[in-house]
């Protein structure tokens, strides 16, 4: 057993943590929220020139074919910039998709595309009804018409969907038990959009499907289930490294502040009940790191109930320990904690996304509740 | 990165689990089990010996002085199968605490007389640290040794002396210098039958006695008792707690005390029921679950030297806090899936020779008696509210 980093991996978050500290300042952050994408393209062509995007796509397919621990270490250091734009949907959540997908054609096409941050993919899923995507109900339906099938229906929460080129869209074909998985194109005739933002500044939409005609069929009815909460999986391990990078960031920031703000004549560090808070955010990180560990460890020697298991736990627990680190780093911080103008605020929000996409900490707990135990 | 056990380590695990299944008789494991404190006197002699006769009696000693040479790692996984398979718990004070310092601050004598009958469990170990006035202040404590002649006359008081009622040896911090706070303090062998040593025994919460108070009135002992030089029992009391640096995290007993609240809620109904189908007891055990399993994950990085933003000083204090944190939550579940007849007090001869019934299942009479004990958890080896101080300045610079 070896938790070292390669020398791969040190430079790739050598890297990365260099880009974050030189480019993604908490003023482009910000005005980024308020762009019509919700993110930075500039970062993004970064991205995609520094092979992040490419980083665990197939070789054969314009990817670098690197494993899921080398993303951690990536989206870790993004995580720390407060990163916004959409890595984790388009690059590891669809890229899996399309990559592990039954159809060569698209795949041998778009992939390099998404590789190359030309194509944004978006996962379009979750309806009404539905509060995590791991077991949302699906009422869309594909109609075959010909050698395609006709796609209505309406999906909700469709984050980054706005700027997406393509949409990985779930639907039923009648007479299959279970849904198939989708390519279309975002501007594919008979597409609708409702589009907003979520508290962070990703943007969002609902998207009505209205005999929106799809020629890719991703997976069939009999592995579509299965294919996705794999990516699913892929996509909340990243998005927990993001979200342990946003922890270590407001500690830092957090230590900080407690060592320059006085109040009643001497440093916030001097009073106990504040360092105590800080030795706490520590111990809760640190937890939330190991089962990360753990679900790299099970994602890649573990049989299927191993992984639910561990990637649940993951969820669940950095999610609580998140809240609970970047909502007292709000706290340490006093009001300017709550403002627009200062990062920690930021994290926070950051954190919310986290525990709130891909199944809450609750129904994590409940799924890992139903695997057997470790010992 | 590689985050699977080796195929060695694998091997390993097989050879201890083929070797617990060889020796353990149903009947230790039964009392081992019941979780009382301090566990059956006999029955952790008796395996202190057959472990030693494999070799595998102090795991974390060096190889010259009787260790059996294993990787951290091989150490963990001995010391969870042990925990698992229902091994007795053996005295640490010897083997984990006085045993490595020995090896690694005593003279050559001492090493001789006095590894070999550790090594064997035949001579027990109490340990002498905290005192009436210094707590988590360990180092204002006030027991004088002074030299008089080739002796060292000792005066004082000693508190919470685990298990100290039938050791034959103990280990003092004592005071042979008083003009200097940390430096001024020794590490002092007694013997415990000396004039003047009195072992009175404390009663705890849980009905039970398993610590003591040692009283030291004009105890004399030899010079060469005196382990190292005088005025360094500070750096060798940090190369104990160094050396011990994951084990706070109590890992292995989470795991132990998880499998026995599965079972109870297995056998337990809510409702016409099982218990373990009750969405909200469910949720709690898959919560304490995980959180058990991450901690399994930081004491495995400890142990491999995992990379580290911040200093690994910091690590042992952050085991040291979720462990005993988790201790107070398993127990308190152990004892919420027993429901009311949890309430009944056993002793711990009373549990040990407890008869299963319907109306007093095997679980009842050990999972009381270890809650109530296991509140201690976050007051020995350094308080919960020291440990965060700790950590606040080590890996934060906030003090």
């Amino acid at each position: 057993m070896n938790f070292a980093l390669s020398d791969e991996q040190k430079m790739l978050a050598d890297s990365a943590a260099r880009y974050v500290r030189e480019r993604c300042d908490l003023e482009s952050r910000r005005q980024a929220a308020k762009s019509p994408d919700g993110f930075s393209r500039r970062h993004w062509r970064h991205f995609a020139e520094q092979g992040w995007l490419a980083l665990t796509l197939p070789e054969d397919a314009g990817g670098l074919g690197l494993g899921l621990a080398d993303m951690v270490v990536l989206m870790e250091e993004l995580g720390r910039g407060l990163v916004a734009e959409p890595v984790v949907d388009s690059a590891i959540l669809c890229g899996t998709l399309l990559a592990e997908g039954n159809h060569a054609p698209s795949r041998a096409e778009l992939l390099p595309r998404v590789a190359s941050g030309e194509a944004i993919l978006a996962l379009a899923h979750l309806e009404e009804g539905g509060r995590a995507e791991y077991d949302t109900p699906v009422a869309a339906r594909a109609t075959p018409d010909g050698d395609r099938w006709l796609i209505s229906g309406t999906k909700h929460l469709v984050c980054h969907g706005p700027a997406a080129s393509h949409l990985v869209v779930s639907a039923e074909v009648a007479g299959e038990m279970g849904y198939s998985l989708f390519l279309v194109e975002a501007g594919a005739n008979g597409i609708a959009r409702d589009d907003y933002s979520l508290i962070d500044g990703t943007r969002a939409a609902d998207i009505h499907f209205s005999d929106v005609p799809a020629t890719v069929r991703l997976q069939g009815a009999g592995g579509a289930a299965r294919a996705l909460h794999h990516a699913l999986d892929r996509a909340v391990i990243a998005g927990a490294a993001a979200a342990l990078g946003s922890m270590e960031a407001v500690m830092d920031l957090t230590a900080d502040y407690l060592k320059t703000r006085e109040q009643y004549g001497q440093p916030l560090a001097g009073f106990q009940a504040l360092r105590h808070r800080m030795a706490e955010m520590l111990v809760e990180t640190e937890q939330a790191r190991s089962l990360l560990y753990a679900a790299l460890a099970a994602l890649d020697g573990g049989d299927g109930e191993a992984r639910a298991r561990a990637v649940s736990g993951v969820k669940a627990l950095v999610a609580q320990a998140g809240m609970f680190v970047t909502g007292q780093g709000i706290q340490l911080h006093g009001g300017i904690g709550v403002t627009e103008e200062y990062a920690v605020g930021h994290h926070y929000k950051a954190l919310q996304l986290f525990d709130k996409r891909f199944g809450d900490s609750d129904f994590h707990l409940d799924r890992r509740a139903r695997t057997a135990p470790t010992h | 990165m590689n985050l699977q056990l080796s195929p060695e380590d694998l091997a390993f695990r097989d050879e201890v689990r083929a070797f617990l299944r060889e020796h353990l008789t149903p009947e230790i494991v039964y009392r081992s089990r019941t979780e009382v404190h301090p566990p059956n006197e006999a029955d952790r002699r008796w395996w202190n010996a057959v472990l030693n006769t494999r070799g595998w009696a102090a795991p974390s000693w060096p190889v010259q002085h009787g260790g059996p040479g294993w990787t951290p790692i091989q150490r963990h996984l001995f010391e969870m199968e042990c925990r698992l398979a229902g091994a007795p718990e053996l005295r640490w004070q010897g083997l984990r605490l006085i045993g490595p310092v020995i090896c690694e601050f005593g003279s050559d004598a001492q090493r001789k007389r006095y590894l070999p009958t550790i090594l064997e469990g035949t001579e027990q170990w109490a340990q002498g640290f905290s005192e009436p006035g210094a707590g988590s202040d360990l180092a204002s404590l006030k027991t004088t040794a002074l030299l008089a002649g080739d002796e060292y006359v000792v005066n004082g008081q000693k508190l919470w002396t685990t298990e100290g009622g039938d050791a034959e040896l103990g280990f003092f911090l004592v005071r042979t210098d008083t003009t200097s706070k940390h430096g001024g303090i020794s590490m002092l062998i007694i013997d415990m039958k000396s004039p003047g040593v009195t072992v009175r025994p404390i009663e705890m919460i849980n009905g039970d006695v398993s610590t003591y108070e040692v009283f030291l009135d004009n105890v004399r002992v030899p010079r060469e008792n005196l382990i190292g030089e005088p005025g360094s029992a500070w750096t060798q009391t940090k190369f104990l707690l160094a050396n011990e640096r994951t084990s706070s995290a109590d890992i292995d007993k989470a795991w132990g005390d998880l499998r026995r609240i599965r079972a109870s809620a297995a056998r337990e109904r809510k409702n016409g029921r099982p218990l373990l189908e009750d969405p909200a007891f469910a949720r709690r055990l898959a919560q304490l679950e995980m959180e058990v399993e991450a901690l399994d994950w930081s004491v495995l990085r400890v142990l491999c030297g995992a990379p580290s933003r911040r200093p690994v000083a910091a690590a042992a204090s952050v085991l040291k806090i979720k462990g005993s944190s988790l201790q107070h939550q398993l127990g308190q579940l152990a004892v919420d899936a027993l429901g009311p007849r949890s309430l009944r007090l056993y002793t711990r001869e009373q549990a040990f020779a407890a008869e299963p019934s319907a109306l007093w299942p095997v679980d009842v009479p050990g999972a009381r008696a270890d809650q109530l004990y296991m509140r201690a958890c976050t007051i020995y080896g350094g308080a919960m509210e020291v440990q965060k101080n700790i950590i606040a300045k080590i890996a934060f610079g906030l003090a």
